[in-house]
């Protein structure tokens, strides 16, 4: 006779409820589980993947995430929880205003915590680490892409510093970007330097990833580094270094005026300071980073810079852009996750953008440079993928 | 020497909890004047009450502090209290020490030493209370109802029932308001224009109302018993007089715009009458639209076919201005702008529309004679989503509130698109369904049974999809993606105050919450009236409510109105406004100040004197008066002075 499996039934731990809380879940309390988060998330988007995020808050309330003691229940459930990307989708359109990426970063703070979290992430964490950036490469080298086209290193005296990340930092696609931004700037007369060596990764993927003790030692030192420098305003390639420094250092003393180069880069036409002249002759989409725009109403800057370049004919993906824009699946760690094909955001939002019939398509984040454009390599595609900044570079300069 | 007698109030644990009420009974009891100190449980108790009568004779106290809850809660009872004991009413004072103490602090030490503060400083008022009696007040029998919607309708036929004149005010050109544009009512599927045109018609027939349509309040002024209203009617081009309401006009007029009755399913000329069964049955001439305003005199047909030349291009708006003893609101609702709802398109699609556009679709007096037919093409839709919660229940875009009537709509709207279309399939989403009333979960249970499908999760996004429309939404229940293509969407929106409620409870100066509805008195005990005397508060413009609870809340306000008027004559506080002779001047500063005309100039003694039945105790005179002639009975300056002495000193 066949043994019957043992029941089993879901109980409340109080306990661990608390400490979810304690950790930054407190949106839980909030929730009436209406489901909409659920259906506007883009895991909903791709093959049969189910992700019932609306569940995580009764789940934290109960103290049941990730706290089964069979190994394949809790594998599922760490993959579970290291899918969201952090677009807030559903921040966005909540009606009780549930942070839900907060309540699975404090799910993933215990992880971290446990040291039972992906193996890829952990990498990413020690490598932020130990030389302040997600690719490993030494610290000493993160200004050397600068002195190829004659930027300098800040000094107190000049207007704004450059924080072009770590991605242009290293990356030579990206660094593509950096030297098209730093070349605008100079056209435009402003003095800026960048701070090197001397500064490290902003920390935003890690803290979201849950590594919350690496983000707040690395978070001090930058702003150590940045007040010793006499950095007083800041500019910044990627929407998550900016986010970082606008709405988290200020809570670990770090207080510095921030600007997204497209703010910046739309003031500059607006006053003159730089003539889009040259015509770029393309039909182009605009793809809303969710950091810049959802998270930071960001929306109307980067159309201006692209509507201010001739013959330039600006594309929107109907029904699916500005705050309802889709993620290209970068953020929260989901830029270095491997998921399997057929489960990946980025080619849902691709789909998207392409089928507005657009000849380039315009980014104004790294992460969202790098989702695309390998995506696009991989499906053997030759609709380049550009920074809102390199198409106004090859306009003005 | 007064005899002062003080009773602090436990209120249970609501004062007690916070309060260290020894602490205060003990310094209390010591302080000048103070004849008495004792606590109790429940003050405002039999025995609380009697305990303060037994004392009183006791020890032959004269005037009384009662340290409780709040003026608006208990004032009343206390005073009937000490009254029976002989003590004048007025010499009773309210020392708030819960809503003021109590309920907003923790720290007890704190809390304690200023409740002892509150009932220090009222004891210093309460030295130097005069005895008053209250000002009679003269009743107009006659009650102002604005809006003709079903609770107006509701209000007037009761108050006129009962022997007393009542003008019913509403802004569009018939009475009716949105039940007149119902198709059938939930949850007995009765036609809805079948119950309310009858009450329509014996608002219209009975003697003691008066119909204004088509007109708006301008303003009111005065106080209850009399108030002043300004009404102006807008001119509806039309000698109603002559009119017959045949009709022919509107068959002729070329001019064609869309319906405001029917929600824009339909069109109606620029000369109409809303529907079919409207009261009064006259046109209006829409000059927005009409030839005839918009090029300069042109067209005229209605005017050349009318049989009874009723049609008078030079009317003009008349205003008229009446006195009413009471007025009641019933201002109703109207629909939340779906233009604010970007995930579901805001306007863009033509076959998302509103609940009430549904029920013009439904309605067999509507511009598809009941059968359901989509907008953008006029097919039939072979799969409806009904969407409830459509900006209500959502605090971070919306509204904050559970509009509480639209799940039994969107119910009803599946239930009668089954019975229309048979075959085609009606899917409700829900966040939970609230069925609670009469009848209204066995209408849930029925909809269910007649294969109405209740799906749980509130929608994300509405996408084009071809020529229909995809709703994206996860099934809660399973924790699965739904996405389902519909012919048509029916958005059961928020019901919002009506337009212009703010704007009216400014002329009226009576309160509104932060969701643009009208304040009751007591969210429990007095859920009729406004907190301002002779307002009261019938339907929707309270908040959201259905028709029968709309229906027994204006035949509550009704009644409310007629005990009124069937009172000989009213009493006003007395705590009004006096004009020290000795000390005025007669500048007159204080009569431009008054917003009430309640101050007039004695020629043969150069002096001001104050019309106690029109003074509403706002102090505007006093801060006004240069030489402090101008004082408030029982509020005088040496009474405030003393009263911030105590609240302010030390040990």
């Amino acid at each position: 006779m066949a043994e019957n499996k043992k029941a089993t039934y879901i109980n409340i731990e109080p306990e661990l409820r608390d400490i979810l809380i304690e950790e930054g879940a407190g949106d839980a309390y909030k929730c009436y589980t209406c489901g909409k988060c659920a259906s506007i998330c883009p895991w909903f988007e791709v093959g049969t993947y189910k992700f019932p995020v609306f569940r995580f808050s009764n789940e934290t309330l109960m103290g049941i995430i990730a706290s089964s003691e069979d190994k394949d229940v809790l594998t599922a459930e760490i993959d579970r929880i290291y899918r969201c990307v952090g677009c807030e989708a559903c921040v966005e359109q909540c009606p009780l205003g549930v942070r839900t990426p907060d309540i699975l970063r404090a799910a993933r703070r215990l992880l971290v915590e446990a040291s039972s979290y992906p193996e890829t992430l952990k990498s990413i964490v020690q490598k932020i680490n130990n030389v302040g950036n997600p690719q490993g490469e030494p610290r000493e080298r993160r200004g050397e892409w600068a002195k190829t086209v004659g930027v300098e290193i800040f000094t107190p005296a000049m207007d704004i510093l450059y924080n072009p990340c770590c991605l242009p930092a290293y990356d030579s696609r990206a660094q593509a970007v950096a030297r098209a931004t730093t070349g605008l700037l100079k056209k435009a007369g402003i003095r800026f330097g960048i701070l090197g060596e001397a500064e490290s990764c902003c920390g935003e993927a890690i803290r979201q990833v849950g590594a919350e003790k690496t983000f707040q030692q690395v978070a001090k030192a930058n702003i150590a580094a940045y007040i010793q420098a006499g950095v007083n305003r800041i500019v910044f390639t990627s929407p998550h270094c900016f986010t970082t420094f606008k709405n988290e250092y200020i809570e670990l003393g770090g207080n510095f005026e921030t600007v997204h180069i497209t703010q910046l880069l739309a003031d500059m036409i607006v006053s003159g300071k730089i003539k889009p002249l040259r015509p770029f002759e393309k039909k182009v989409v605009y793809h809303d980073p969710c950091t810049l725009g959802r998270q930071n109403d960001v929306y109307e800057e980067p159309r201006a810079v692209l509507g201010g370049v001739p013959g330039l004919e600006l594309l929107e993906v109907d029904e699916f852009s500005r705050g309802l824009s889709v993620c290209c699946g970068a953020g929260s760690g989901g830029l270095w996750m491997d998921w399997h094909k057929g489960e990946r955001i980025v080619d849902v939002r691709l789909d998207q953008l392409l089928a507005t019939g657009a000849e380039a398509i315009a980014v104004a984040c790294p992460y969202c440079l790098q989702m695309f454009e390998e995506t696009l390599k991989a499906r053997n595609s030759d609709v380049p993928v550009m920074d809102v900044a390199e198409i106004l570079a090859q306009s003005v300069l | 020497m007064n005899k002062i007698g003080v009773f602090v109030c436990h209120c249970g644990r609501n004062i007690a909890g916070t309060i260290d009420i020894d602490k205060v009974v003990e310094a209390i009891g010591k302080y000048p004047g103070v004849a008495h100190c004792e606590d109790y449980t429940y003050m405002c108790s039999d025995p609380g009450q009697n305990l303060i009568k037994s004392k009183i004779k006791e020890k032959s106290l004269d005037s009384i502090v009662v340290a409780a809850c709040s003026h608006s809660l208990h004032e009343l009872t206390f005073r009937k209290a000490v009254q029976e004991s002989g003590i004048n009413p007025y010499l009773v004072e309210i020392a708030n020490i819960r809503e003021q103490c109590s309920w907003t602090h923790s720290d007890q030490e704190k809390a304690t030493e200023k409740a002892i503060k509150i009932v220090r400083s009222i004891i210093e008022k309460a030295r130097l209370n005069q005895s008053l009696i209250p000002v009679e007040v003269p009743v107009t029998r006659k009650a102002l109802v604005i809006g003709g919607g079903v609770a107006g309708i509701q209000a007037a036929l009761d108050i006129a029932d009962a022997g007393y004149k009542v003008v019913i005010v509403e802004r569009q050109p018939s009475i009716g308001g949105h039940m007149a544009q119902i198709s059938e009512t939930f949850p007995t599927l009765d036609c809805s224009q079948c119950i309310l045109t009858p009450k329509m018609v014996q608002a219209a027939q009975h003697p003691n109302i008066e119909l204004r349509v088509y007109s708006e309040i301008e303003d009111i002024r005065g106080s209850i018993g009399n108030y002043q209203a300004k009404i102006r009617t807008k001119a509806s081009y039309i000698d109603n007089q002559k009119c017959t309401g045949c009709g022919l006009c509107s068959t002729k007029c070329p001019i064609k715009v869309g319906s405001e009755f029917d929600e824009h399913m339909g069109n109606r000329k620029a000369i109409f009458t809303s529907f079919p069964q409207a009261v009064p049955n006259r046109p209006v001439i829409d000059s927005e639209h009409c030839t005839y305003f918009l090029k300069g005199g042109k067209c005229r047909v209605c005017q050349t076919i009318c049989p009874t030349q009723a049609v008078d291009f030079d009317q003009t708006d008349a205003v008229i201005e009446d006195t009413f003893g009471a007025i009641i609101v019933a201002t109703g609702y109207e629909l939340y702008p779906r233009t604010k709802l970007l995930e579901y398109g805001g306007e863009q699609y033509a076959d998302v529309i509103t609940g009430l556009q549904f029920e013009r679709l439904l309605s067999a007096s509507g511009p598809t004679e009941g059968s359901v037919k989509r907008p953008s093409d006029g097919k039939v839709p072979m799969r409806i989503a009904f969407i409830s919660c459509a900006g209500s229940r959502d605090p971070e875009h919306h509204m904050q509130y559970c509009s509480k009537f639209c799940c039994m709509y969107a119910l009803k709207h599946a239930l009668l698109y089954k019975e229309r279309v048979p075959d085609g399939e009606a899917v409700v989403y829900t966040i939970d369904v609230r069925a609670g009333g009469k009848d209204y979960e066995e209408f849930y249970i029925r909809a269910k049974e007649e294969q109405v499908i209740c799906l749980r999760g509130k929608p994300g996004r509405i996408i084009k999809d071809g020529d229909k429309l995809m709703v994206w939404s996860s099934d809660t229940n399973s924790g699965r993606p739904v996405r389902i293509s519909f012919d048509m969407v029916v958005l059961a929106l928020a019901a919002v105050s009506s337009s212009g409620s703010g704007e009216l409870a400014q002329k009226m100066k009576i309160p509104i919450n932060a969701q643009g509805f009208f304040s009751e008195a007591h969210p429990k005990l007095r859920p009729v009236e406004s907190l301002v005397a002779g307002f009261y508060l019938a339907g929707c413009c309270q908040g959201p409510k259905d028709i029968p609870e709309t229906v027994s809340q204006a035949s509550a306000a009704a009644s409310k109105v007629v005990a009124m008027f069937n009172q000989e004559v009213l009493y006003g506080d007395p705590m009004v406004a006096f004009v020290d002779e000795d000390l005025c001047s007669g500048c007159k500063i204080c009569i431009t100040t008054c917003p009430y005309n309640a101050r007039e100039f004695d020629e043969n003694k150069n002096i001001v004197r104050v019309n106690e039945a029109l003074c509403q105790q706002c102090g505007c005179c006093i801060a006004a008066c240069p030489s402090n002639a101008a004082q408030q009975k029982n509020y005088t300056d040496d009474q405030l002075l003393k009263m911030m002495e105590a609240a302010l000193g030390g040990e």
